[in-house]
Parts: C-alpha cells; sequence; structure tokens
C-alpha cells in the first residue's frame, strides 16, 4: 500500500465540525507512517486538542482509545469498509447493544476519525 | 385482453383472459440504494452468520436441550457442546488463481472439469473467534458447500479437530397459509434459455409457443386453455451475444448491427406477448446485465416496443413475487449450477431442497458465485417458505412438491433450456400442478 503520509496530504473529504484541525502536515519525515498514529498530525489527538474547545490532550485520547476498542470488538462484525458510525447503525439495528458512550463520542465529537483505525492501511 | 374466436359462418365469440393479482417483491434484491466504498466480502458472511445463529439458537433447545452452547474459541478437550458456524470446504480440486504462480508443474489439469468434488475434501467449521475442522464419518463432505451456517454437536479431540456427533439445519422457513383453493384453473407458464443468437435458437419453435400462448393457435378448447394463462415468465438467458465480437476492439459498424440483433428480435417477440398477458422477465448468465447476483433487472431502453405495455416487468434475478396470494421464488439457474460444481446430490431438485433446508438462496456466493458485497443485509437469506420455487437454464424438466416438518408443502420446478428441448413448463394456480408444454418444429415426429 503506498505510504498514509501520502494519501493523508491529498485528502479529498473535509473533516468537518466547528473546528478543523489547521496543522499541515510537512512532507519530510513523514515516510512509512505505519508508525503510531501519535506521530501523525492529522491524527495527532494532542495537535488536534489545541483546536477542540475546551477538552484537554487526555480526554481526547481517551476517546480515540475507546473508539479503537469499539473497532477491535468482534461482536459487531469487521470494521473495515464501514465507517464508524455506520458501523455503530448497523450493530443498533442489528440488536447487538452497541455502547451509548461510543455513540456519544461519534456524534459529538468533531476530532474523532470517521473510519476505523485500520482504514487505508490495510 | 380478449382474442377472437372465428365460428365458420357464426358472429365471433370474445374469449377474455383471465387475471391473477400480482405483486411485486423484488426490493430487496435491488442495488439502487448503495455505493460501492471499497469494502470486502466479510460483512455479507458476518450478516449471514449473525441471522442464522440467532435462528439455530431458537432451535437449538428442541434438538438437545441439555448440552451447553459455545463458541468456536470456548472449546474444551472431550466436552461434549453445541457449536453454531459458517462452514468452510478445503476442495483440492478448487480453481485458485494461485495455482498460476505455483512454481512446481501442477498436477492438476488445467482444463478445468465440470465438477470439482474430490475425496479428500474436508469441511471446517468458522465464527468471529475462530474456526475449527470438523473431523468423524456423519458429514459427508459432497453434501455441503462454503457458506451454510448449521449447528453441529460434538467434541474436541485431542488433535484439536471437532469430532462430529450430529448437526442440525435451520430446516425450511415458515410458511404463509396458502389462499383457499379456487375453482378456477388459473395457469402459469415459466420458460428459459431462449438464447435468441445463438445457433441453437429456431424462431419459429418460439413463435408457434407465442402463437399458442397468445390464442392465434388452435381451435375453440385450444383457446380457451390458452386464455386461462394469466402470467408469463421469462426465466433468463434470454439472448446470446456473439462471444467473438467482445474481445475488447473496437467494432466495425457492420459488425455492430450483429451485436444488436438478437435484442431487436427478443424485443419483437416481447411485444406480442406482452400485448397479450403480464410479462416478466429475468436477466440470466448470458444476458446484457450485471454479471454478479443479485442481478439489477434488464434495462427498459433495451426493449423499446416492449415497453411501452404496462404488462412488461423487467425484474431482478432471483426474482420473487406474489400472484393471486401464492408467493413464488426464483432464479436464473446459477445458484443450483454454482452448487452443482461444488458438491453432489442424485439430481437438480435435492439441490434446490437443500438451498431451503440451509435457508439461503446463493450459499456459494460470494465464494465462488460473484455477488456484491452488502455491507448491512445478506438478501439471499430465505426468510419465509415461497409455494412455488422455479429455477431456469436446467437440461430438463423436473418438478416435485417438497413437504415440510411444519406443513410447509413448495412445489420445486427445474425450467429447460427452450433453445435445446423446446420444452416451457406451466403450472396451474389452483393446486400447483405442473405439467410441461413441448413444441417441435421437426418434420419426423
Amino acid at each position: 500500500m503506498a505510504s498514509v503520509g501520502m494519501g493523508g496530504f491529498y485528502r479529498q473529504k473535509k473533516r468537518g465540525g466547528i473546528a478543523k484541525p489547521t496543522l499541515k502536515r510537512s512532507s519530510t519525515g513523514k515516510s512509512a507512517a505505519i508508525a503510531l498514529s501519535f506521530t501523525d498530525p492529522d491524527q495527532s489527538p494532542v495537535l488536534g486538542a489545541i483546536a477542540e474547545h475546551g477538552k484537554t490532550a487526555s480526554a481526547v485520547a481517551f476517546e480515540e482509545e475507546r473508539l479503537r476498542q469499539f473497532d477491535l470488538d468482534m461482536r459487531y462484525g469487521p470494521c473495515l469498509g464501514l465507517s464508524r458510525m455506520e458501523r455503530w447503525d448497523r450493530a443498533a439495528a442489528m440488536g447487538l447493544n452497541p455502547p451509548g458512550d461510543v455513540e456519544a463520542i461519534l456524534l459529538k465529537s468533531s476530532a474523532a476519525a470517521a473510519d476505523c483505525h485500520w482504514e487505508g492501511r490495510i | 385482453m380478449k382474442v377472437d374466436v372465428e365460428m365458420g359462418g357464426g358472429s365471433p365469440k370474445l374469449l377474455e383472459r383471465k387475471q391473477a393479482v400480482y405483486r411485486n417483491l423484488d426490493e430487496r434484491y435491488e442495488i439502487h440504494g448503495e455505493t460501492y466504498k471499497g469494502q470486502q466480502y466479510s460483512h455479507i458472511y458476518f450478516t449471514r452468520l449473525h441471522y442464522m445463529r440467532n435462528l439455530l439458537y431458537s432451535l437449538v433447545p428442541k434438538w438437545k436441550p441439555n448440552l451447553p452452547v459455545n463458541t468456536v474459541l470456548g472449546l474444551e478437550e472431550e466436552k461434549e457442546c453445541i457449536i453454531v458456524g459458517t462452514i468452510y470446504k478445503h476442495m483440492k480440486l478448487k480453481p485458485s488463481i494461485l495455482d498460476e504462480y505455483s512454481k512446481e508443474r501442477s498436477k492438476v489439469p488445467l482444463a478445468k472439469p465440470h465438477n470439482f468434488v474430490h475425496p479428500d475434501d474436508h469441511l471446517i467449521l468458522e465464527d468471529e473467534s475462530g474456526r475449527v475442522k470438523l473431523a468423524g464419518s456423519l458429514l459427508d463432505p459432497s453434501a455441503f458447500v462454503t457458506g451454510i451456517v448449521v449447528a453441529v454437536h460434538g467434541k474436541e479431540t485431542s488433535e484439536g479437530k471437532f469430532f462430529v456427533l450430529d448437526m442440525l439445519e435451520a430446516g425450511l422457513p415458515p410458511q404463509i397459509d396458502q389462499p383457499p383453493s379456487s375453482t378456477e384453473d388459473k395457469y402459469v407458464v415459466f420458460v428459459s434459455g431462449l438464447s435468441i443468437g445463438s445457433s441453437t435458437f429456431n424462431p419459429l419453435q418460439f413463435q408457434l409457443l407465442v402463437d399458442h400462448i397468445t390464442g392465434h393457435l388452435g381451435d375453440e378448447n385450444e383457446q380457451t386453455f390458452a386464455s386461462q394463462i394469466v402470467h408469463f415468465i421469462i426465466a433468463g438467458n434470454s439472448v446470446q451475444i456473439l462471444q467473438g465480437l467482445l474481445n475488447g476492439q473496437t467494432i466495425a459498424p457492420r459488425d455492430q448491427s450483429t451485436l444488436t440483433e438478437p435484442i431487436k428480435e427478443l424485443d419483437i417477440l416481447l411485444n406480442q406477448l406482452a400485448a397479450a398477458m403480464p410479462v416478466d422477465i429475468m436477466p440470466g448468465p448470458s444476458d446484457p446485465a450485471n454479471f454478479s447476483l443479485p442481478q439489477q433487472p434488464l434495462n427498459r431502453c433495451l426493449f423499446p416496443g416492449a415497453s411501452a405495455y404496462n404488462t412488461f416487468i423487467s425484474c431482478t434475478n432471483p426474482h420473487q413475487f406474489e400472484l393471486d396470494d401464492i408467493q413464488f421464488l426464483g432464479t436464473s439457474g446459477q445458484n443450483i449450477d454454482d452448487l452443482f460444481k461444488y458438491s453432489e446430490a442424485k439430481n437438480k431438485l435435492e439441490f434446490m431442497e437443500r438451498t431451503l433446508r440451509w435457508r439461503h438462496l446463493v450459499p456459494t456466493a460470494p465464494n465462488t458465485l460473484g455477488c456484491y458485497p452488502f455491507t448491512d443485509k445478506d438478501p439471499f437469506l430465505v426468510e419465509s417458505c415461497p409455494h412455488v420455487y422455479f429455477v431456469g437454464n436446467q437440461d430438463k424438466y423436473e418438478t416435485t412438491l417438497l413437504q415440510g416438518s411444519d406443513n410447509q408443502s413448495v412445489r420445486l420446478i427445474c425450467i429447460p433450456k427452450f433453445c435445446e428441448t423446446g420444452v416451457a413448463v406451466m403450472l396451474n394456480l389452483r393446486n400447483l400442478e405442473c405439467h410441461s408444454l413441448s413444441f417441435s418444429t421437426g418434420l419426423n415426429v
């Protein structure tokens, strides 16, 4: 797969939400970006938190962690190929009782990534 | 829709064609709402497993009330339990794209056999947590295919395999009660495999069929009989486009007409039929429709003449509809033909029966039969048992009445290819009895 760095650089989708992270990624040092996403400025909760209103870095990191747990929970089926909200809706429609706090994070948080953790990496 | 009858010397008597209340139930097979986002097939298997597993969990207490139900990961050695999962059949002869890259000279001949069953095939049961090989002689792999969901009772052996003591299939789904039988005979005619444009198509033979059905042939008895036909179904493979022209190169103008000839001819014939009665046309493997299941309805632009009639209905494949409250379900044959390639049964009707018992119309999709990667549903699950289940493009006409354990009764019909056999099938809606209608243009009877 092409490195995640370039794919994110030419990202077509708008991030959406009130505050977008305005920091652009620099092309140096961003090759082979299958590193931890904490080094990825578009997804880094620390840098993204600067634009987020009234949220600490640790709160954003906690939300991202919670969403990742939801992604990897195999009760709700595969996570690739579906946005997180769609997967949550599907799980609700199938009667699997997906956790309500995940829905809350997905609806309100603009820094939460819409796609699952592995999207674009596999 | 009236048919004129001329009696010698008298005034013409008008016979009116009977009608039946038709309801098209193809919505579940239509794809217009879906957008492809690059998803894989894991979702369709997940939804299939989820639906079937809930169903089987509700049936397990009646089957073996005292045994625990586990997931594959929760198996303990030598402890009897029940597991539910999707069957995967490992087949030695199944063609794999990787064989082309194999370094060793392949022992398997490159010419594909019609049937890929091999005595060494074995079954594996899989759910989200893991997979386990099924051992024991109770399950014969040649009767199963990849993609069906079953419950098995057994125990894990020391080798890590699961020794099967018993197996439960979902069985025939519940059936809506058939309406009380009416007093009048109404017939439905099924035909498939017209293959207009192929060398085996005999235009006179199909014209005979059309004339007979529309009441232009025969004496008053025959015409009365023809006036009782309420619906006409064409189950796939209506045209066959010359494959040699479709090799990716630009087609010379004089060849362009050969491409469109078969469809124009079909339109003319459909025009005659649609003027007389409601016609359903389903796409098949050789028709100009999408390849993967569910095949979408043939575009109305292909039939400028016939689509002017409101009796002309272009349908999906598989096709589900209701006539006078009798439930019909049918395909153009790809599901049964694929089962025939990857498993064994004594005849095609037995394959059809198995798809109903497994409650899945196309169990081998998407493994060996192309299908759309749905993310939130599996439209091929059979939730309610039809009264009539038909499959087109088969080698010969076969029919039987299948009885279920819960008072279900299904008429199974294999519709033969018309271009090869000249046989169409007539079904009587009053008692669901079937008979064949054979047309021959040979001079020696």
